[in-house]
């Protein structure tokens, strides 16, 4: 396989809207944690009512990964509330802040607010377009630039590599990932940043690894799901 | 076309487009509002029309007014604003104007909560609007299952000249999973003349089209309520329809649920069944017309001792459950609102309590 994934300060993870931002953040906490990485994770989706990352809330305190969501009698309302500890954790990021901000131009709207932490001296900060190929809009190399375009004029952030992120849940195949991962590739040749890493399914992984790529991969263990599934069991990675 | 990765609410709004519906007007509400955002930019693409109502009353009629005219029309919402447009939707029925309504469940009453729920199923099988209107109410399970109907909904609205509900819970207009679409369908409604006020001139022989609901004569009124009693009647003949799970062999307990609540429920069952537990479960795909043979038939197995209506409401559906069963089994309800939907673990414990 092509190395594991090093990123450290303040990642920030946009996208758009469905395109697997929470998923893709939660399962990079989970992998960052299990290299010894002391990470933290903020929910700043203000715009998604359903499947957001302060559903993982027990898992990650069970593996004390430290969460920043709003208020606890504020978490099933769909009102924009950003609780002010996210400033504090811009400023102090610690090792590693994870954030996982709204879908599309809407969504990442909240990072502008952001903007003046953002700024502080000395912020290592590294913005991720997570991309799944299957979903509308972001289906061409032409459509990614595009909803980059929106997403950088909203959050008043540069967009500083991608997340390949390809599946069709429970239907994914080993050629969908290859096809999204060839996809990624020419994403990165045309907008000149790197390709942080993709993504596979803990079943599709060793088929994954075994392909060859020249990037990480970074394994999802699907925890967002609907109440008829199981989140996927948490074990730390080999 | 191949698969892509939809929410519900997109796979809806891209299905009536598929359908050749290019007209729509709502107001938004959580958890349907990104049926409006896609179709925000995605009528532009195909010269469709997406007009944002005042009110959902405002919405309602404009509605009615687009299916005066014999186009196809759709409007979406949650609970809410489903019920501030209750009286467009029985002028509608009144007019016999056909027209699609999706209704994407929140918790209520009042603004309740934006989780999901299946509380509005007896303002939807009861036809939603005052006087005597009756809805034809589809209740998908998935997210292709949703684009499906929502292609069906518009032809059988037409059939009938009626509005057509699709009603599912949060969860069906929120979660993704991937779907594919079928080719364009016809994009007018074929039997348009018989109602549209299109301003096709009449007078040589034929009677003129008007959309009206009132009748101030009370046999007048009395003869169109008939004549509207006899579609309702129709619909119950000609447009059941359901999906039965697990019914072949014996069985001790028969579920009925409906919605993203039957796919918890066959969880339940396929556990049950590794412990050697037989469960049968009918899941309406109509609401109304309800599958009342079904329903019988499966409960009369004689292996059956009992029925569990299974909602996320606090017990809604079970009526017509027990309506159609006179009694011939006993039957319980089980339910959870307010965005807690129950899980396969407690659907599984009611089963082993109830055999």
């Amino acid at each position: 396989m092509a190395g594991h994934i090093d990123i450290k300060g303040i990642v920030v993870i946009v996208g758009n809207y469905g395109s697997g931002k929470t998923e893709v953040a939660v399962n990079l906490a989970l992998d960052q944690h299990a290299r010894g990485v002391h990470v933290r994770l903020a929910d700043l989706d203000l715009v998604n009512p359903y499947f957001r990352t302060r559903e993982v809330r027990r898992l990650m305190a069970s593996l004390g990964i430290e969460m920043i969501l709003p208020p606890e009698g504020w978490l099933q309302a769909d009102l924009p509330i950003l609780t002010p500890k996210v400033g504090g954790l811009i400023r102090n990021p610690g090792e590693l802040a994870i954030l996982d901000a709204g879908g599309d131009g809407v969504g990442a709207t909240v990072l502008a607010a952001l903007a003046d932490a953002f700024q502080a001296p000395g912020a290592s900060l590294q913005v991720f377009q997570v991309v799944n190929p299957f979903r509308p809009n972001t289906q061409t190399v032409a459509q990614c630039l595009a909803m980059r375009s929106t997403i950088e004029a909203a959050s008043r952030l540069k967009v500083t590599g991608w997340i390949g992120n390809a599946h069709l849940l429970s239907e994914t195949t080993a050629d969908h990932i290859r096809e999204g991962h060839d996809l990624m590739q020419a994403l990165s040749k045309a907008s000149g940043l790197p390709l942080l890493c993709i993504t596979a399914s803990e079943p599709l992984v060793a088929q994954t690894r075994d392909m060859g790529l020249n990037c990480p991969i970074l394994t999802i263990r699907r925890q967002l799901v609907p109440p008829w599934l199981k989140p996927a069991a948490w074990h730390a990675i080999d | 076309m191949s698969k892509v990765l939809m929410k519900g609410n997109e796979a809806i709004a891209e299905a009536a487009i598929r359908a050749g519906c290019l007209n729509y007007f709502a107001y938004p509400i959580t958890p349907q509002s990104e049926v409006a955002e896609y179709l925000s930019w995605r009528m532009t693409e195909v010269n469709g029309v997406f007009l944002q109502g005042e009110s959902e009353v405002a919405v309602s009629y404009m509605i009615f007014g687009a299916a005066g005219a014999g186009v196809r029309v759709f409007t979406t919402s949650s609970s809410p604003g489903i019920s501030l447009m209750s009286e467009g939707i029985s002028y509608l029925c009144g007019a016999q104007l056909p027209a699609v309504f999706v209704n994407i469940m929140r918790g209520g009453p009042g603004l309740g909560g934006i989780l999901p729920s299946q509380a509005d199923y007896n303002q939807a099988t009861r036809g939603v609007g005052h006087g005597d209107c009756r809805l034809l109410v589809m209740a998908p399970a998935s997210v292709q299952e949703a684009a499906e109907m929502v292609m069906m909904a518009f032809p059988l609205a037409e059939k009938y000249r009626n509005p057509v509900m699709l009603l599912g819970d949060g969860l069906i207009g929120q979660m993704m999973e991937p779907v594919e679409f079928p080719d364009h369908l016809k994009s007018e409604p074929s039997n348009k003349d018989s109602w549209a006020t299109n301003g096709i001139d009449h007078r040589n022989g034929t009677t003129r089209n008007l959309v009206r609901s009132l009748f101030l004569d009370p046999e007048a009124l009395n003869n169109n309520n008939l004549m509207l009693r006899a579609k309702y009647e129709r619909m119950k003949a000609e447009e059941v329809r359901f999906e039965a799970y697990n019914t072949e062999g014996d069985y001790q307990v028969l579920i009925v649920s409906y919605g993203t609540m039957s796919r918890v429920c066959k969880t339940a069952i396929n556990a049950l069944k590794g412990q050697g537990v037989e469960v049968g479960l009918i899941r309406p795909q109509t609401l109304f017309p309800f599958p009342d043979v079904a329903i019988r038939e499966a409960a009369a197995k004689p292996s059956c001792r009992t029925v569990l209506s299974i909602e996320m409401s606090m017990g809604q559906m079970v009526d017509d459950v027990e309506r159609c069963l006179h009694g011939v089994r006993p039957v319980e309800w089980y339910g959870k609102c307010g965005g807690e939907v129950p899980t396969p673990e407690e659907i599984i414990d009611l089963v082993k309590a109830s055999v």
